[in-house]
């Protein structure tokens, strides 16, 4: 009877430890499972992302490449990636990436955009040698150079600064370091196009105004209008520009440009040629009808594009500030003054826009009295051309993400 | 009754006394293991919770489904402090901005709680009033890097120097066995949200 009893206690007993150690063990495994689902859903996310950067480095090496990826084993799950055109008529291009790990999946999809010279604020293959961003010197809106970024007393840039090289400190980075206040990679490779100008000039050929044959084109917006001679003393020939240019692409074909007005809607000045030629002269102001910071409706561009140099003229209407407003693309030259280190003090320049250039020109020169010779910068972005770009203007022959869903 | 029955009885309540304690004794420590097991796993529970939303928001600032309407992603971050953060981004890839707010609320606000250094992680989508559950938050701060990799101090004006983000959190037990609050911490050493870095 006793060893019965005794049988009973110790099965119950029995029974009450398995209870209790297999509910102990369950909330174990539910707190290992959960840390576990975790780690895997990181993995395929991971597996994801690395997708991604697999795709945007293939598009980056060759724009036309959407074969995308297949089932690849990766981290030890499968990378699927597929690149599709989502906007025929803006070339948008959307990369989706799908890791799969242990049952999960996760999906990172990234849209790409033809990415255009016109969104820099400031652009440079070559800085100049000696030429350094100062305390004094403020960049809004992207910059990149394919030369050193020389740093002296904290130049502050605000947008995406981008260098193919690196920063050059002038004494140290605790000295000298840069205000990076909208991000900073080095080793980026964006170098200018040789063929900038080819799609700007087939564009004029075939609906816009194409002169040829003119050592110099003396051009003046007027609004809506254009009025245009061959000579200085020569009176205007005055066109109406929704006729004679309807693409918005005025071009001068192995020329010199002088140029001045009032622009009132989108339109892109170019002029190419070799040696003396190529060159634009900004004879006057050359502003907006509209300008944007005043009136935020405004839709008015410019590009002023040149195959060499875009030059202030050194004359009069020039010795009392000049206003610009545009994109300014110097494709093997750069942007600057006329007589720089010769003309009089010539108040600011007051740039609204943003200049892309081959090489890094000086507009002025100062001393420790302040400026010595030509202009003081006033430089400021257009932030419109972030989104917008003059027509035809030239672009980097590459993507760039403008969007990343994770 | 003879001499061996009386060692009978006094033999079976001795024995028997022994599995009364100690059966009051295991169903004290199986509760107190069953409240701190089920405590640790409902804290990693909401650590895992925590971190997957902050991620899945984080990665998220600066973008939206409709890409021209943040054209410049460096300038969405809109204030960042060390417990709190607000963001542009686009909550239900909709095509429209939102706005995103975390900040931590303070201890007083959960009185009710045994744990006295819990308080409640406010998300807040655009204006909407601030809602959420008591995740068991301790601590939540955020250590904000620019793009050389050094690290901003506080307050930061321009929030366009943020390139990476280290967020840390600690969560306890809103409630413990004998107040002995288990508490795990997770940290994202660099965040980066990958549209600050566009364009």
């Amino acid at each position: 009877m006793s060893g019965k009893a005794s049988l009973l206690v110790v099965a119950g007993f029995s029974m009450l430890f398995l209870i209790i150690s297999q509910n102990f063990g369950s909330v174990s495994n539910r707190a290992v499972d959960n840390l576990v689902e975790y780690q895997t859903e990181t993995i395929a996310h991971n597996i994801a992302v690395s997708g991604a950067n697999l795709a945007a480095n293939q598009v980056y090496f060759d724009n036309t490449w959407n074969a995308g990826y297949s089932d690849i084993p990766f981290q030890g799950g499968k990378l699927n990636v597929t690149m599709v055109e989502i906007d025929p008529y803006q070339d948008l291009h959307e990369v989706t990436s799908t890791g799969t790990y242990n049952g999960y999946t996760s999906t990172v999809k990234v849209k790409m955009a033809p990415s255009k010279f016109s969104k820099f604020a400031y652009f440079s293959i070559y800085e100049g040698g000696s030429i350094w961003w100062t305390k004094n010197d403020t960049v809004w809106g992207p910059f990149h150079t394919q030369d050193y970024i020389r740093c002296y007393r904290h130049p502050v840039f605000y947008g995406k600064t981008t260098t193919k090289r690196r920063l050059k400190y002038y004494t140290s980075k605790s000295k000298d370091k840069p205000r990076l206040y909208g991000g900073f990679e080095k080793g980026v490779n964006l170098p200018l196009p040789a063929n900038g100008l080819d799609k700007a000039k087939l564009a004029a050929q075939d609906d816009g105004l194409y002169f040829n044959g003119a050592d110099t084109v003396y051009i003046t917006m007027d609004r809506d209008s254009i009025k245009y001679r061959y000579s200085y003393n020569s009176p205007d020939t005055a066109l109406h520009l929704s006729s004679v240019a309807p693409n918005g692409v005025i071009f001068a074909n192995n020329s010199v440009v002088r140029l001045k007005g009032v622009v009132s809607g989108q339109y892109s000045i170019a002029c190419s040629g070799a040696g003396s030629n190529g060159r634009i002269y900004l004879d006057d102001d050359i502003v907006f009808d509209k300008d944007p910071r005043i009136d935020p409706t405004s839709i008015d561009l410019l590009g002023i594009i040149s195959e060499n140099e875009v030059l202030i003229t050194d004359n009069p209407p020039n010795h009392s500030d000049i206003n610009i407003h545009a994109a300014i693309y110097a494709g093997k030259g750069g942007f600057g003054s006329e007589n720089y280190s010769s003309r009089p003090v010539s108040g600011n320049i007051n740039l609204l826009g943003g200049i892309t250039q081959h090489t890094r020109r000086a507009v002025g020169t100062f001393n420790s009295g302040g400026i010595a010779s030509g202009f003081s910068k006033r430089y400021k972005y257009d932030e419109r051309l972030m989104l917008a770009s003059p027509p035809y203007f030239p672009g980097t022959g590459n993507y760039e993400i403008v969007s990343w869903f994770e | 009754m003879g001499f061996s029955t009386l060692l009978d009885i006094m033999g079976s309540i001795l024995i028997g006394g022994i599995l009364l304690t100690t059966t009051w004794r295991l169903s004290d420590a199986a509760t107190e293991k069953t409240y701190n097991g089920s405590g640790e796993l409902s804290l990693q529970q909401n650590l895992v919770a925590t971190a997957q939303i902050l991620e899945n928001d984080f990665r998220k600032i600066g973008f939206c489904e409709n890409w021209n309407k943040i054209p410049d992603p460096t300038k969405a971050i809109l204030s960042a402090d060390l417990s709190s953060l607000k963001f542009l981004t686009d909550v239900d890839s909709d095509g429209d901005v939102d706005s995103i707010t975390y900040y931590l609320g303070p201890t007083s606000e959960l009185y009710m709680t045994p744990n006295p250094r819990d308080r409640m992680l406010y998300r807040v989508v655009n204006n909407e009033a601030p809602g959420g559950s008591n995740l068991g938050v301790t601590q939540f701060f955020m250590i904000y890097y620019d793009a050389l990799g050094d690290t901003i101090p506080l307050p930061i004006t321009i929030t366009g120097e943020i390139t990476s983000i280290e967020i840390n959190v600690t969560v306890e037990n809103v409630a413990a066995y004998d107040t002995s609050y288990s508490s795990a911490y997770w940290k994202q050493i660099r965040m980066v949200a990958r549209n600050l870095k566009n364009r």
